[in-house]
């Protein structure tokens, strides 16, 4: 699906990470379009959480660059990329465990506002109106992603499934052009993939570009419009679902050589 | 914030206003001491209790003031009013200089290196002889120049201008705490790599957390020095920081009053076995050990048990 008409929003090039002596990325292209499921597979260890930590500015390539819309991000830091519009969860749900989901979703909003900081520090009334503003658009997004039934809950006290929708949810509230989702539905019931997975097509669905590592392969071959395969850091095949599923290397990579 | 709470700091309030109208100069001398420290233990509660980063060398930056603050009117002839903010500054910045590199490294590695600047510190207040005199202590500080009439040599007017700034400080920490600016550094605490992905600067924040904590500390140091106007190294040494993370720990952190009301629990037990200063270590390892053991969360984890919080 390299068609023309199609904005791509994401460009990835010769992208390159060294950890001491060993390769976990080498030379990865990777085009992403606008409005598109990409679905990034892979046995273990093949870079795939690499790739979405150097794209998310968690540490920086060997070599590459990464450029976002004609920008380049490379060298920039998470909470600078974070600004930049692309948002991510990480594997093994990562949350405020601490906080109810109310707060976990209303923390997430911080780089939205607009009074300046000293200001927040005296609660004029201005600060005041802004963080109601904010607990709005909290509630709003929870409604969204159906959490609102749960809100008053603290996040470790959550099913492993909400928590899952919880961690989609605090990356949405960065309002993201490009979400980065590591695993959303690795570990959960059959049901709660297709409750996450919905959510995911209807994130897409406002706009947003969305990049999927998983290994349930019902998931991806479901919901994604497009898939990536990496092996041993490099990108061994791309195409639509039903030609990855046929692609004999890709079988490979997974199973090992056949006969 | 509860109703009951609301009360109970009223009436502290009203309470140690009224100390010194009957309370011996001895107890007023204590409470004064208390007060300080529990200037830094919240102070303190703001980097470890809020932020995170566990910091061994708080009382560094409280000789840092106390010397600054001191050296700035025995050698320039300053009066108190213009040392005092001028230290607050001085530590502040020089907090931020120290921090910005430190606060690179994580976790128990940040630990160890707070643990070793404290000492440095120390050292070299002990050592600069010059500067500090040394071993011999730094004498002939003055009170504060009197303003409107007060002689701020007398105890008493001691004590109402250590409660003045500590009551003004405590209630800049909660106002900041309870800001935005307090959740962004809660969420650093809880869990950094996510806080980053929400577009939180961590290391900016975490530098001004430092700086702030620090800088207050440098003014309970100023008003430690002109009221006791005289100085020695062992003040500020690496037992002082560990009895202000003691005083926090069994206060509560992360609840800035907790770290206040374990300022003057501890306080207060260390003053009753003042006739065997041996004991005093003792003391505070079990006051430690128990509640590492029993209610992490402190003195408010055990009242909010009480209540029935959680």
């Amino acid at each position: 699906m390299t068609e023309e008409g199609f904005k791509k929003v994401l460009e990835v090039r010769q992208l390159r990470k060294h950890f001491g002596g060993v390769a976990a990325l080498s030379d990865v292209d990777l085009d992403v379009f606008e409005s598109e499921i990409l679905g990034i597979i892979g046995p273990n260890g093949a870079g795939k959480t690499t790739l979405f930590n150097i794209i998310a500015g968690f540490f920086p390539p060997t070599s590459g660059t990464v450029m976002c819309r004609g920008e380049e991000l490379t060298g920039l830091r998470a909470d600078q990329i974070a600004r930049k519009g692309i948002g991510r969860t990480f594997q093994a749900s990562t949350l405020f465990s601490q906080f109810t989901v109310f707060d976990n979703v209303f923390n997430a909003f911080h780089m939205h506002y607009k009074q300046p900081p000293w200001k927040a520090l005296l609660h004029t009334s201005a600060v005041r109106e802004e963080e109601r503003t904010m607990k709005q658009k909290a509630m709003e997004l929870l409604d969204f992603t159906g959490l609102a039934s749960q809100k008053d809950k603290l996040a470790e006290n959550l099913s492993s499934g909400y928590q899952k929708i919880l961690t989609i949810s605090i990356a949405l509230a960065t309002n993201p052009k490009i979400l980065l989702l590591d695993e959303p539905v690795t570990t959960l019931s059959p049901q709660m993939v297709e409750t996450v997975m919905g959510l995911v097509t209807k994130v897409r669905d406002t706009g947003t570009t969305v990049l999927i590592i998983e290994h349930n392969m019902k998931a991806i071959m479901d919901y994604c419009d497009r898939i990536v395969v990496l092996a041993y850091g490099e990108k061994i095949a791309e195409g639509l679902p039903r030609e990855i599923g046929e692609n004999r290397e890709v079988v490979e990579a997974y199973l090992g050589v056949m006969g | 914030m509860f109703v009951a709470s609301r009360i109970a700091i009223a009436v502290s309030i009203i309470i140690l206003i009224f100390i010194p109208q009957f309370a011996s100069n001895y107890v007023i001398y204590v409470v004064i001491l208390a007060m300080l420290f529990a200037i830094l233990t919240a102070s303190y509660d703001l980097l470890t209790g809020y932020t995170g980063p566990l910091s061994f060398c708080h009382a560094a930056f409280y000789g840092l003031g106390a010397y600054t603050s001191a050296l700035l009117t025995l050698r320039t002839g300053m009066s108190f009013w213009q040392a005092f903010p001028i230290t607050g500054i001085w530590v502040f910045l020089f907090a931020a200089a120290v921090g910005y590199p430190a606060l690179k490294i994580r976790g128990h590695y940040f630990a160890v290196t707070t643990f070793f600047f404290g000492h440095f510190v120390y050292l070299f207040l002990l050592n600069s002889r010059k500067l500090t005199n040394g071993p011999l202590g730094l004498r002939g500080i003055r009170p504060p120049d009197s303003i409107l009439g007060i002689d701020f040599s007398s105890i008493t007017a001691s004590y109402y201008l250590v409660l003045f700034f500590g009551v003004l400080i405590v209630g800049f920490l909660h106002l900041l705490v309870k800001s935005r600016i307090g959740r962004s550094l809660v969420s650093i605490r809880e869990n950094e790599d996510l806080a980053e992905s929400i577009g939180i600067n961590t290391s900016f924040y975490k530098v001004l957390a430092f700086s702030i904590s620090a800088g207050l500390a440098g003014l309970a140091g100023s008003l430690f020095a002109h009221f006791f106007r005289f100085l020695h190294p062992t003040d500020f040494a690496w037992m002082i920081s560990e009895m202000i993370v003691i005083m926090a720990l069994v206060g509560g952190l992360g609840t800035l009053f907790g770290p206040i009301i374990g300022a003057g629990v501890v306080k207060f037990f260390l003053e009753l076995v003042r006739p065997a200063p041996e004991l005093r270590f003792i003391l505070l390892s079990i006051m430690l050990i128990l509640v590492l053991l029993f209610e992490p969360k402190g003195l408010v984890g055990i009242i909010r048990r009480i209540r029935g919080e959680k």
